[in-house]
């Protein structure tokens, strides 16, 4: 029996690179020229704005958290209307891994991976990407979603005034 | 002592504990909001729900409010109680609004933890959330009420706990609301407490607001050195940033509470004028040369005019360690000449409540748990506030209450006050002890009388002193009387409120040396020409703070260490910056001689804020951290004799050398401490005599505020908006006879300072006594409290312009 075996794995290789002889390559000549990732592709990351035009960023830390690699900080400060937003934020793409963790605790929709994987530098500092950097005027995926329509203590919408709630109650009333 | 069974593990807990709390003691924590161990069982929440499956109590029960007996047999597993934990948890988060990610209580939420311990990940209820108005609660607590759930945790603590009555629960039926009946800053000064006991984000930090997730702080277990009481904190720093205080706890101490003071008074860390390099002539050197330039420069003194030339001053501010790294300093150059506190009345009462104190010493605990207490020239509000929240538990367990003091005394419990004129508090503690009233008439004698029965037949009495009113001698009558109180069946316990965090252990170390007057009057005729200062700050500290000045004017050489910018600092030639409590390790000896240890929490910095402008932190690759200087005094000191030692070998040299800190080595953080051991220190002798007036005349007593005139909160930003104005406060004969109005400004002619200042008309004051309370940074800043009435003239500035 080990004598069949062995006369198969002999020809069999011979037999796979006759096959592919004749087939057309599969590979693309990079960079000249480029391929479309597909949209879930998990590479350089993004801040994305809400469908009024407003940061989703809140600066909730739960990216930096999630972060396996620590490479997100960020400082978080509050807006003269009660908004909680990033007073600055940096990814720091020398560390990151692109595992997407991040993408997926952001409670806001906010943090998000675009396919743009070719963004090396030749000096580390300038892959260390700041707010402005990375704040783009879109919504990505999801565009709709605006976190403070559902988050239920105003700042968008009056207080009370979302589509799931009541209006503030009055609590001098002693009606039943 | 019950035995009982839970989840198949047996436990003995002492008559009347819990269940809830039996499980706690073998590990098993069950999810509950509403039970709080200081502030009792009231079965609100309904989510610590067992099943009893056998003994005296059966079914599914509320484990808080189930006394635990002997044979019990309890499950917290069983499916039906998991199952209706959940649903408790379920709806709770009915009206709970989507907005943790803004929440500043997300991280440290027992309401996220009980939610996902609880298995309620997804929303079934489709119906309209409730929704409520928020109020403006003031500078340090902001209101979410949306996020409430009504576990009625923070009426208990503000009205119940800490005695506020300006909060409380509203509204009727779905509507209930926690909150003012109108907007404005929550006036109990425990309102911080809030923020700690509230499960959810209703109640967070304002000061601490969006500044980071709990679990990016750098937290260690601290002591507040705020006041003498050496309360528990744990103070939490990110960026190089002190970034809030909340309250640790000791049951010994503070229970599980702390004042606002302690709470909000962490910013003097990151002061914009803090020292942070060492400067020698106002050059900035590194610490090999700061530190050879000061040795070198004391060694040149003392080679010119002997060693005791050189005198030390060290502080209250400053660790045990520190205090006694200056002591052994001291010996190294050969001087004698070293003090521990630069406010010589207070040092001196602090030296004899040290040395006298003995078995008397009580605790903050014994307080809560005393039945008779005497409160003696001590405005706890004011001068220790946890004080005040341990006589209100006393007073809420039955506990009667008598306070004798000069000052409108206002505690936040039921209380009776005497005001007495401070030059009199002597002679009351004499006729406590004595059983003799011959010197007081009318209302006063049958008050006394009537302290002095009640001290006699309770049960634990404590008599409470403050050392500001009542100076050495009387401190010496209090300790006298706890002792003639007690019998052999039934100590009286006494307790001294003193001013700083370590006051007593800077006294124990001070025994029986000179004091700060001496040290003064030396610098003026020029036999000291060089001080080193640890954290001291003569110039606001010393009893007469224009002396304190001329002495420091005609110094050769002025080493000083501090982590404030002190008004002393302008004087020195040489700046040692040394760290703030929360950035160095080291110990405090509190008021009733327990010393308690430290643990450094951030490493000093420059917060990133600063670096950073309020943008991104710069982009630099630094291989300093800036701002980074700073060193604990017990290492500079030691640096100073030459030596580089670890705190572990200072403190085991210490308990070592001295017999009194041999507990010092074993202490742990995070434990209730331990009390220094009885040395049997010879009561220092007394020499003040108080100023007493003549009939007419009035007397000016400076004394104590609770925000504005503490040293180390003064410096704190998140305290600027609650300090105070400047006021004085006048007997409202004194003032009809002035015939000055309330809210009138009046012109205070005094020996320290001529000031205009407006009046408040109080009738529960003591008359011909004008107090003023000091307020640092404004223009009754010159008036040291803790000296004794002074004479003092007053005028209406209408008349006097």
């Amino acid at each position: 029996m080990n004598l069949w075996r062995d006369i198969k794995g002999t020809v069999q290789p011979f037999w796979v690179t006759l096959r592919n002889m004749l087939r057309r390559p599969v590979t693309v000549r990079y960079p000249e020229q480029k391929r479309t990732p597909p949209p879930r592709y998990r590479a350089r990351i993004v801040l994305t704005r809400d469908p009024d035009g407003g940061e989703r960023c809140v600066a909730c830390y739960l990216c930096s958290a999630a972060c396996p690699v620590d490479c997100i900080s960020m400082q978080a400060a509050e807006a003269p209307d009660g908004r909680r937003h990033a007073a600055w934020f940096r990814i720091n793409f020398a560390r990151c891994i692109y595992c997407g963790l991040c993408a997926e605790a952001c409670p806001t929709l906010a943090i998000q991976m675009t396919p743009d994987f070719a963004f090396c530098k030749d000096e580390p500092l300038r892959l260390v990407y700041e707010k402005e950097d990375l704040l783009i005027n879109d919504g990505g995926k999801d565009r709709e979603y605006n976190f403070y329509r559902h988050a239920g203590i105003g700042v968008v919408n009056p207080r009370g005034g979302n589509d799931d709630e009541y209006g503030p109650v009055d609590v001098k009333s002693n009606l039943p | 002592m019950p035995k009982l069974t839970i989840d198949n593990q047996s436990v003995e807990v002492p008559d009347g504990t819990n269940v809830l709390e039996a499980a706690k003691r073998l590990g098993i924590v069950i999810p509950h909001f509403c039970y709080h161990e200081a502030l009792g069982a009231v079965g609100a929440c309904r989510l610590c729900a067992m099943k009893f499956e056998d003994g005296p109590v059966k079914g599914i029960q509320m484990a808080c409010m189930v006394t635990a007996q002997e044979g019990m047999v309890v499950s917290t597993l069983d499916a039906a109680t998991v199952e209706f934990r959940a649903h408790v948890i379920e709806w709770l988060m009915m009206n709970h609004p989507h907005d943790c990610p803004v929440c500043d209580e997300g991280g440290e939420c027992q309401l996220q933890d009980m939610t996902v311990a609880g298995g309620h990940t997804l929303r079934r209820y489709r119906g309209l959330k409730r929704t409520y108005p928020n109020q403006q609660l003031g500078p340090f607590i902001e209101h979410e009420m949306n996020r409430c759930i009504q576990c009625y945790r923070c009426a208990r603590t503000y009205q119940d706990y800490c005695g506020g009555e300006d909060f409380g629960v509203l509204g009727t039926n779905q509507r209930v609301y926690f909150g003012r009946f109108r907007d404005g800053r929550l006036e109990s000064p425990f309102s911080g407490n809030l923020v700690d006991v509230c499960p959810t984000g209703v109640f967070t930090d304002k000061a601490f607001r969006f500044k980071s997730r709990y679990w990016d702080l750098e937290e260690a277990p601290s002591v507040c050195p705020h006041c003498g009481l050496g309360c528990a904190t744990i103070p939490g720093g990110r960026y190089r940033e002190l970034q809030r205080v909340r309250a640790g706890s000791n049951r010994q101490t503070n229970g599980f509470f702390i004042c606002d003071r302690g709470r909000f008074g962490y910013g003097h860390a990151a002061h914009a004028a803090r020292p942070r390099v060492p400067l020698v002539d106002g050059q900035e050197v590194d610490w090999t040369q700061a530190l050879a330039a000061a040795r070198a420069r004391l060694d040149k003194i003392i080679a010119a005019h002997g060693p005791r030339s050189v005198a030390l001053l060290g502080s209250s501010r400053a660790g045990l360690e520190a205090n006694a790294q200056l002591r052994s300093l001291a010996r190294l150059l050969g001087t004698d000449r070293v003090v521990f506190a630069a406010h010589a009345p207070r040092d001196w009462t602090a030296r004899t409540l040290a040395a006298g104190l003995g078995a008397q010493a009580s605790s903050l605990d014994d307080v809560r748990r005393s039945d008779c207490l005497l409160l003696i020239g001590a405005d706890p509000l004011a001068e220790a506030p946890l004080l005040a929240l341990a006589v209100r538990q006393a007073v809420r367990g039955g506990a009667r209450a008598a306070i004798i003091d000069p000052r409108p005394v206002a505690l936040p419990c039921a209380t009776a006050h005497l005001p007495l004129a401070p030059w009199r508090l002597g002679q009351a503690l004499a006729a406590l002890g004595d059983n003799d009233w011959s010197r007081f008439e009318g209302q006063e004698a049958v008050f006394l009388e009537g302290v002095h029965e009640a001290l006699a037949g309770a049960r634990h009495p404590i008599v409470i002193g403050g050392a500001d009113l009542l100076g050495p001698a009387g401190m010496r009558q209090l300790l006298e009387l706890a002792r003639r109180l007690s019998r052999e069946d039934r100590p009286c316990g006494a307790m001294g409120v003193l001013s700083g965090p370590n006051s007593y252990g800077a006294a124990l170390l001070a025994g029986d040396g000179p004091d700060f007057e001496e040290l003064s009057n030396a610098m003026i005729t020029g036999e000291v020409r060089a001080l080193i200062c640890l954290e001291s700050d003569p110039l606001t500290q010393a009893a007469d703070p224009a002396h304190a000045g001329l002495a420091l004017a005609r110094l050769d050489l002025l080493v000083a260490l501090d982590s404030l910018p002190t008004k002393t600092l302008g004087h020195a030639q040489i700046i040692l910056p040394t760290t703030v409590t929360a950035e160095g390790a080291g110990c405090f000896v509190n008021n009733e001689g327990r010393m308690q240890t430290f643990m450094r929490v951030l490493a000093p910095g420059l917060p990133l804020r600063e670096t950073g402008g309020g943008g991104h932190p710069p982009r630099l690759f630094m291989a300093d951290t800036p701002g980074a200087a700073p060193r604990p005094a017990w290492e500079i000191l030691a640096g100073l004799q030459g030596r580089a030692a670890s705190l572990a070998e200072l403190r085991d040299a210490l308990a070592r050398e001295d017999v009194r800190f041999a507990g010092l080595t074993a202490l742990a953080a995070e434990s209730e401490g331990q009390r220094v051991a009885d040395a049997g220190l010879a009561l220092p002798a007394t020499r003040v005599e108080d100023y007493v007036p003549r009939d007419g005349e009035l007397a000016l007593l400076v004394c104590e505020a609770l925000f504005g005139s503490e040293e180390t909160a003064f410096y704190s930003a998140p305290l600027d908006p609650v300090r105070p104005e400047p006021r004085l406060i006048l007997h409202e004969r004194d003032a009809g006879r002035l015939g000055v109005t309330p809210g009138e400004q009046v012109r205070l002619h005094s020996a320290v300072e001529e000031v205009v200042l407006p009046v408040e008309i109080r009738a529960d004051s003591a008359p011909g006594v004008a107090i003023l309370p000091r307020v640092r940074g404004s223009l009754v800043e010159a008036f040291v409290p803790g000296v004794g009435p002074q004479p003092c003239r007053i005028n209406r500035e209408v008349d006097h312009a």
